[in-house]
């Protein structure tokens, strides 16, 4: 049987955090950084997750099988994402991106 | 009641839930992998085009995508809350509460409709249809059609997830689940935290950028 670690109170303060990080994420991107903001927003938005998945999934208290499947999703949608971004941003011997004015859309 | 509920394939009710649990897990894993590809083309995509990607999106609304992103999350509470009361047999309870996160998933889609009406009075439309700026550069016009398509796909899973949130919220009111009967009620509750997880990402990628 499992025994639920996950308590309303906790539930509760889960919810607060994540309207909290919701806030700051978006106070981040008014301030003005740049090309920071998109890391450190997409940062806040993995730590979220880690909310969900952990106290709103239930995971802290379940099996270790359900925890190896959210591992291996993530490891396969970084390498996914990771080995896609490197072909565009280590091209050299390509022109980097197609002409505008010679075609609309791509 | 309990006996008539364990399959034969399983020793005991709690493999038995456990299997149910795993299933949904490897079904919300599949799923992520799905959004993944698409967010894998956006970071390409982006790459290429960084500066047309900021024109395109800045035409979103932030306080509309942001009102969104509160609605969304809260409903994910509402949902564990429902979870957790199911648990302890107050299955009424449970019941109001998935109404209630039902309805939240309503107002998502009803403010969504408004930011897609806003779109397309502009023409502000995917691919080949999109006229809002005169001559529009690649970039932007790939950066919008990628706002439309995991959007969109997101928004078919905000449905989907309606109307299994409102199917098990009947049947906890009829008290079908309850203390010792609730692993679908869990599952569903899972599958709308994933659909708030997939928000949580395409939120900062769609609306804080300009």
């Amino acid at each position: 049987m499992i025994r639920a670690h996950v308590t309303t109170p906790k539930l509760v303060v889960s919810w607060v955090a994540l309207l909290v990080l919701t806030f700051l994420s978006f106070g981040i991107s008014r301030v003005g950084l740049g090309e920071a903001e998109l890391v450190i927003a997409l940062g806040i938005s993995v730590v979220k997750t880690f909310v969900v998945l952990f106290i709103f999934m239930h995971l802290v208290e379940q099996r270790f099988a359900n925890r190896l499947i959210v591992i291996l999703t993530f490891l396969f949608i970084v390498l996914l994402v990771t080995l896609t971004v490197a072909d565009p941003m280590t091209r050299k011997t390509f022109p980097m991106r197609p002409d505008p004015a010679a075609r609309p859309y791509p | 009641m309990s006996a008539q509920r364990l399959a034969e394939q399983f020793e005991t009710l709690e493999k038995q839930d456990h299997a149910a649990r795993l299933g949904m897990w490897m079904f919300l894993g599949s799923e992520t992998l799905l959004f993944g590809a698409l967010f894998a083309a956006y970071a390409y995509y982006r790459g290429i085009y960084p500066e047309e990607f900021v024109q395109a999106l800045h035409h979103n609304s932030v306080a509309l995508g942001t009102t969104n992103t509160v609605v969304l999350i809260t409903s994910s509470f509402t949902v564990a809350l429902a979870v957790h009361f199911v648990r302890e047999g107050k299955s009424r309870l449970a019941a109001g509460l998935l109404a209630v996160s039902t309805l939240f998933g309503a107002v998502f889609l009803v403010v969504k409709g408004i930011e897609y009406t806003h779109h397309i009075h502009e023409n502000a439309l995917p691919a080949g249809a999109y006229s809002f700026l005169d001559q529009p550069p690649g970039g932007v016009v790939m950066g919008y059609t990628l706002y439309w398509f995991m959007t969109g796909l997101h928004g078919l899973h905000v449905i989907a997830g309606m109307i299994m949130l409102a199917a098990v919220g009947v049947l906890c009111w009829k008290g079908r689940y309850g203390a010792h009967r609730n692993v679908a009620v869990e599952n569903v509750g899972l599958y709308w935290h994933l659909v708030d997880v997939v928000w949580i990402f395409l939120w900062p990628l769609f609306y804080l950028t300009d």
